[in-house]
């Protein structure tokens, strides 16, 4: 009788294991680009409510995403916030072939925390960028990596403006620590997503960076390969629905011509 | 044979651990001292708050200190105004960052060795006059002094390795803060930067061993000359 | 200070010296308070002008025999006590340092560990020196080459010294006063001569081994037989030969006659090996566990046991005139 007593809290732990194993299985782990936290969240919260599935996101910058499902991450949807992670995926034949498209747009920003005395400009060659930081600094993604920050640099290059500036930058591991930065006054001026400015309370957009002053942000959006569950396709579906698209919309994301 | 980035990154890596150390280890000694000797209400509480950069997520902590020392910081506001002085985003700043999360290593270790001081010579040093700061200078510091010096090489060891503090405090700013850990980090984050962080990554391991070879072989030297010509 | 280990000896040293704070009471030096629990008066060591020699003499082993002698040197102030030039020469010569200026504490005998660490403590000028058993760890002949060292150090470098020691014998030879202690009490306080022949002051001393009861006599060297390899000691009863003892005529020396080797009759000797025979009164017979404890008055009090046979064959009784014999051998002088 002990002998059994004692080998209980093993078998007890070996049913739970097994249990555990089984519900993960019907979790689906999706890998979403730090800018549609807040729009991801409630579309997967939508999803759940439908009982159509158990989501479980994971933000981060597209950079740090794509590295980690080459390395293994068992994601079933990747939304990337630019092509170039989503084509270094799809090199290494990470992405379930014919998944992939483009989900959602977004415009570039620049904003200022709440309090600040900046005035709104209008952004076009040659404004007075480097005058409004002062001796500041500008908060980006990093321009190496970081989608965000690599638009950001694009735009500030075109506008003959990335010299001025180049050496006077906070360059954060994503697009959400950059905002931070400003929402703390930390840093004058920020380049972030638009739908980044509109889901914070403590900045405000100073400017709009012209849509011809970098490449289109294109968020696309894929199934990786190997994990192509039905619920991971029914959440891709989901996302292409009306009810994602109104969400997404409400976040401040433009809408992509279906293709 | 080094690209200017490397160059860089080891020379801001060696400076700023280098600071970190040399600011935070008299610290660290007065909280060991205090810790080791003292006898007040709150001891524990104290010995808890010098524990929690241990503790708490590095990125948590980079957090804090930007709520703390930050420009619109508790006190870094006070700093930025009455002196002049930023942390955020500057060299400054990034040893600050490391200086913390090294400092539970420095006082635990520095902790250890004062506590193994013969509290007897201490007290024959009160009676030939010597008061209490006096007996610590004279007596108890250089009878712990190989603790110290284990303290200072593990803080510099873990601010070489100092990362998630120090991005969220004062981001990567090539030239000011741009670390091995946070250059690798960026190398990895790269299409086809795996071999450059590769060769970071070597460059690391070379440091931090070079570091805890130096530590031993003073550590033996110090330790002689403390017991004399019997030490074994 | 006399007392077997774990009396209090100790601590009492270090309530003097400040090392530990006392839960109430009063230590109080030449008038001057340096603990006073019901005024909150609690002077911390390093002000307390109070120099302590170590049992384990406590050299700082970081630094040479040089620097630990000056360390004291250092912080001394010139208090109460006048103003002192104190150097280095005033430890050096008369404890024999010398050689041992540049040496690392690690690397001295016991012997010579102590010689320095008393140096220290008197350099560092203190009103008072205290030295806690500071031979107990050290062996026969090392004791031997100190204690002429401490029975001059009082005078050599004008400090009053309170010495704490468990054993009789350094206690009977260094000591002018006296105090016994016992289970944390001062037990009598007075000469060595008042307080040694106390009766509890032997049981203290017996407890560590020793002869339960004795007498201790303080004599004067009278002179030297180098033939007979003798020395003839004065005292107030008369005149006692004891084995070539060291020392000049004129030097005190104390006497410890064990009770059990002092023989009665009842008139002096002849054709026996004893050399001393003393004439004393019967002052007082006392049975104890068989034996009899006979007190004499000798000019000096001594203390003689025998069996109650003796005793019975003798007639033995209070205020008899008797004779003590001693046989020489016997006699320990310090």
């Amino acid at each position: 009788m002990r002998r059994i007593a004692a080998r209980l809290p093993v078998a007890i732990l070996a049913v739970l294991l097994v249990l555990a194993a089984s519900v993960t299985r019907a979790e689906t782990s999706v890998y979403a680009a730090a800018s549609t936290t807040d729009a991801v969240n409630e579309i997967a919260a939508a999803f759940a409510a439908k009982k159509l599935g158990l989501i479980v996101p994971s933000y981060d910058s597209s950079s740090t995403l794509a590295k980690q499902i080459e390395h293994g991450a068992p994601a079933g949807v990747f939304l990337s916030a630019d092509e170039q992670w989503m084509d270094y995926l799809e090199q290494k034949k990470l992405i379930a072939p014919g998944t992939r498209s483009d989900l959602l747009g977004n415009a570039l920003v620049l904003i200022a925390p709440k309090a600040s005395s900046a005035a709104a400009v209008q952004i076009g060659p040659g404004f007075p960028l480097a005058k409004m930081l002062g001796d500041g600094r500008l908060s980006v993604g990093d321009p190496a990596h970081v989608p965000a920050g690599i638009y950001a640099k694009a735009a500030l290059d075109k506008l003959g403006l990335w010299d001025q500036v180049k050496d006077k930058l906070a360059a954060g591991q994503n697009v959400r620590a950059a905002l931070n930065f400003v929402e703390r006054g930390e840093t004058p001026l920020g380049i972030v997503y638009a739908t980044d400015a509109i889901a914070s309370a403590k900045v405000w957009e100073v400017g709009i960076f012209p849509e011809d002053s970098h490449p289109p942000i294109l968020y696309p959006v894929a199934l990786v390969a190997g994990h192509e569950t039905p619920e991971a396709h029914a959440f891709l579906e989901f996302l292409k629905g009306s009810e994602a698209r109104a969400v997404f919309a409400k976040y401040g994301f433009r809408p992509v011509l279906t293709n | 044979m080094l690209t200017p980035l490397e160059i860089e990154a080891i020379r801001l890596s060696l400076e700023i651990s280098g600071w970190a150390v040399l600011g935070g280890l008299p610290i660290a000694i007065l909280l060991a001292w205090i810790l080791a000797r003292g006898r007040f209400v709150g001891r524990n509480l104290l010995d808890g708050i010098v524990h929690l950069p241990l503790v708490l997520p590095p990125v948590v902590v980079g957090y804090l200190l930007l709520v703390l020392l930050g420009r619109n910081g508790v006190i870094g506001a006070w700093l930025h105004d009455a002196l002049g002085i930023t942390l955020a985003f500057t060299f400054q700043g990034a040893a600050v960052a490391s200086a913390v999360m090294a400092l539970p290593l420095m006082v635990r270790a520095v902790r250890l060795s004062i506590e193994s001081v013969d509290r007897g010579l201490e007290a024959a040093a009160a009676t030939l006059g010597a008061s209490r700061l006096s007996v610590f200078l004279t007596v108890t510091l250089p009878l712990s002094a190989p603790g110290l010096l284990a303290g200072a090489v593990l803080g510099f060891a873990r601010s070489l390795g100092e990362f998630g503090a120090t991005i969220t405090f004062v981001s990567s700013i090539p030239g000011q803060t741009r670390t091995l850990p946070i250059a690798i980090y960026g190398l990895t984050q790269v299409p086809g930067g795996e071999a450059a962080a590769a060769r970071l990554c070597a460059i690391s391991i070379v440091l931090a061993l070079a570091a805890l070879l130096a530590s031993e072989i003073l550590a033996r030297r110090l330790g002689r000359r403390l017991a004399g010509p019997h030490f074994a | 200070m006399f007392g077997r280990s774990g009396a209090g000896k100790s601590s009492i040293i270090a309530a003097i010296a400040g090392l530990v704070k006392p839960d109430s009471g009063r230590v109080i030096l030449d008038g001057h308070p340096l603990f006073d629990s019901a005024h909150g008066m609690n002077l911390p060591p390093w002000r307390r002008r109070v120099g302590v020699v170590f049992q384990d003499a406590r050299l700082f082993p970081h630094m040479s025999v040089r620097t630990n002698l000056l360390y004291g040197l250092r912080r001394h102030r010139s208090g109460p006590g006048g103003a002192k030039t104190l150097t280095l020469d005033t430890v050096v010569e008369p404890l024999g340092i010398g050689a041992l200026l540049e040496r690392r504490p690690a690397t001295l005998s016991g012997g010579e560990k102590q010689r320095v660490a008393i140096g220290r403590a008197v350099l560092a000028n203190p009103r008072l020196l205290m030295m806690d058993e500071p031979l107990a760890s050290l062996d026969g002949e090392r004791k031997a080459e100190l204690l002429p060292l401490l029975e001059r150090l009082s005078r050599t470098f004008a400090i009053p010294i309170v010495y704490v020691s468990h054993a009789v014998d350094e206690v009977l030879r260094l000591a002018d006063r006296l105090v016994l202690i016992d289970a944390g009490k001062t037990i009598a306080a007075g000469t060595v001569e008042e307080v040694a022949n106390r009766p509890d002051f032997a049981q203290i001393a017996a407890r560590d081994g020793g002869p339960e009861t004795f007498s201790v006599i303080s004599a004067t060297i009278g002179g030297h037989d180098e033939a007979a390899f003798q020395t003839r000691l004065d005292f107030a009863g008369g005149s006692l030969t004891v084995p070539r003892i060291a020392g000049g005529p004129g030097e005190r020396v104390r006497l410890r006659i064990a009770a059990s080797e002092v023989m009665l009759a009842l008139a002096p000797p002849t054709g026996l090996s004893v050399r001393n025979a003393i004439a004393a009164r019967v002052v007082a017979l006392d049975d104890v566990r068989g034996l009899i404890d006979v007190t004499l008055d000798a000019g000096v009090p001594l203390r003689a046991r025998i069996t109650r046979a003796a005793r019975a064959e003798l007639q033995l009784a209070p205020g008899m005139s008797i004779y003590a014999l001693i046989k020489s051998a016997a006699l320990t002088a310090h």
